[in-house]
């Protein structure tokens, strides 16, 4: 790596620590999950590897536990999985990136790692791969530590460390609520999902929630001038 | 029965929502550029709110701890200062 691209990696892979607390409890708990619905240790690191998405290999291991057909646990993860389409075309407004770049960081793309990229006033392919890998290395290590170590490790929401997860959005969030659209969509959005994740999954939630308020976002602000972007965060 | 062609059909379909938002760059017109600005604002919100009470009854704690780390996010734009002072509240107060 050229040192410029170097550094970039290196910033992007530490800004993502922080969320490492609640990462790896929630890995290990994965494993323990999915080796408890049956998995082998391949399986299940095969899983965290190709197909590195929390929500939908925790699905998959409950599904696989219930005797689901293949299609059935396909399907899940599709639609649970649903929502990078919108990390994608987001980032892609922020990031320009090669084609080469583009199949790269695809593999790696989740929730946290679009989450610190895009908050970066600086983003560059560097920087998210460098936030994409400090999710994809912990979350594979630890998927192997839980399948080996097995029952009897604690659960993740008594320690408390699945908190980690909306904090560290909501640190990401207030920033960018700089006006009175902005809170709005913000307000609507949460409680919409909030509302949703009663009765669906919580990735279908997510998607409901994050297209409905981006639409009023888009419709409340027709008279704004276009370059002027809610989540460019002033420099820090 | 071997789970392998099930994950590997996991694998195909997650990549495929994954790559289709970042190779589509095709010039969008003013309104969905608009929207994709608010994409980030939704989807935060939207990741915070259902996992903020938590399933233990300790929803009172959490709400104040994560009150406390959005003062100080306001303030300081720090991920990590933002994360470990609300998860410092959270310990101490729960």
């Amino acid at each position: 790596m050229s040192p410029p691209l170097l550094r970039d990696f290196v910033r992007g892979f530490r800004a993502v620590i922080p969320l490492w607390l609640g990462l790896v409890p929630f890995s290990l708990a994965y494993a323990v999950t999915a080796r408890s619905a049956g998995l082998g240790v391949l399986d299940t690191q095969l899983m965290s590897a190709l197909v590195f998405a929390g929500g939908a290999q925790f699905s998959a291991a409950g599904l696989f536990a219930a005797g689901a057909s293949g299609v059935e646990i396909v399907l899940t993860t599709l639609l649970l999985n649903v929502r990078h389409v919108l990390y994608g075309l987001s980032l892609s407004q922020r990031l320009p990136l090669a084609p080469a770049e583009k199949l790269v960081a695809a593999h790696f793309l989740t929730d946290e790692a679009y989450g610190v990229a895009l908050a970066d006033p600086r983003p560059s392919f560097g920087y998210l791969l460098g936030a994409e890998l400090s999710v994809f290395v912990p979350w594979n290590l630890f998927t192997l530590a839980g399948s080996l170590m097995g029952q009897g490790l604690p659960d993740p929401a008594r320690l408390g460390v699945d908190f980690v997860f909306p904090l560290a959005f909501l640190v990401l969030l207030v920033p960018m609520l700089r006006g009175a659209v902005e809170a709005g969509v913000a307000v609507l959005s949460g409680s919409l999902a909030f509302g949703l994740s009663q009765v669906l999954p919580g990735g279908v939630a997510l998607l409901i929630a994050g297209v409905v308020g981006s639409l009023v976002g888009a419709l409340c602000t027709t008279d704004r001038p276009k370059d002027q972007n809610p989540a460019e965060p002033e420099a820090t | 029965m071997s789970a392998l062609p099930i994950i590997l059909g996991m694998a195909a379909v997650t990549y495929a929502t994954r790559i289709a938002g970042l190779w589509l760059r095709a010039s969008v017109p003013p309104f969905w550029k608009r929207f994709l600005r608010f994409v980030p604002i939704a989807v935060f919100a939207a990741l915070v709110v259902p996992a903020l009470p938590g399933a233990r009854g300790e929803a009172g704690v959490r709400i104040l701890a994560a009150a406390l780390a959005a003062g100080v996010s306001w303030r300081f734009r720090k991920l990590w200062l933002g994360i470990a002072v609300g998860m410092a509240a959270y310990w101490g107060l729960r």
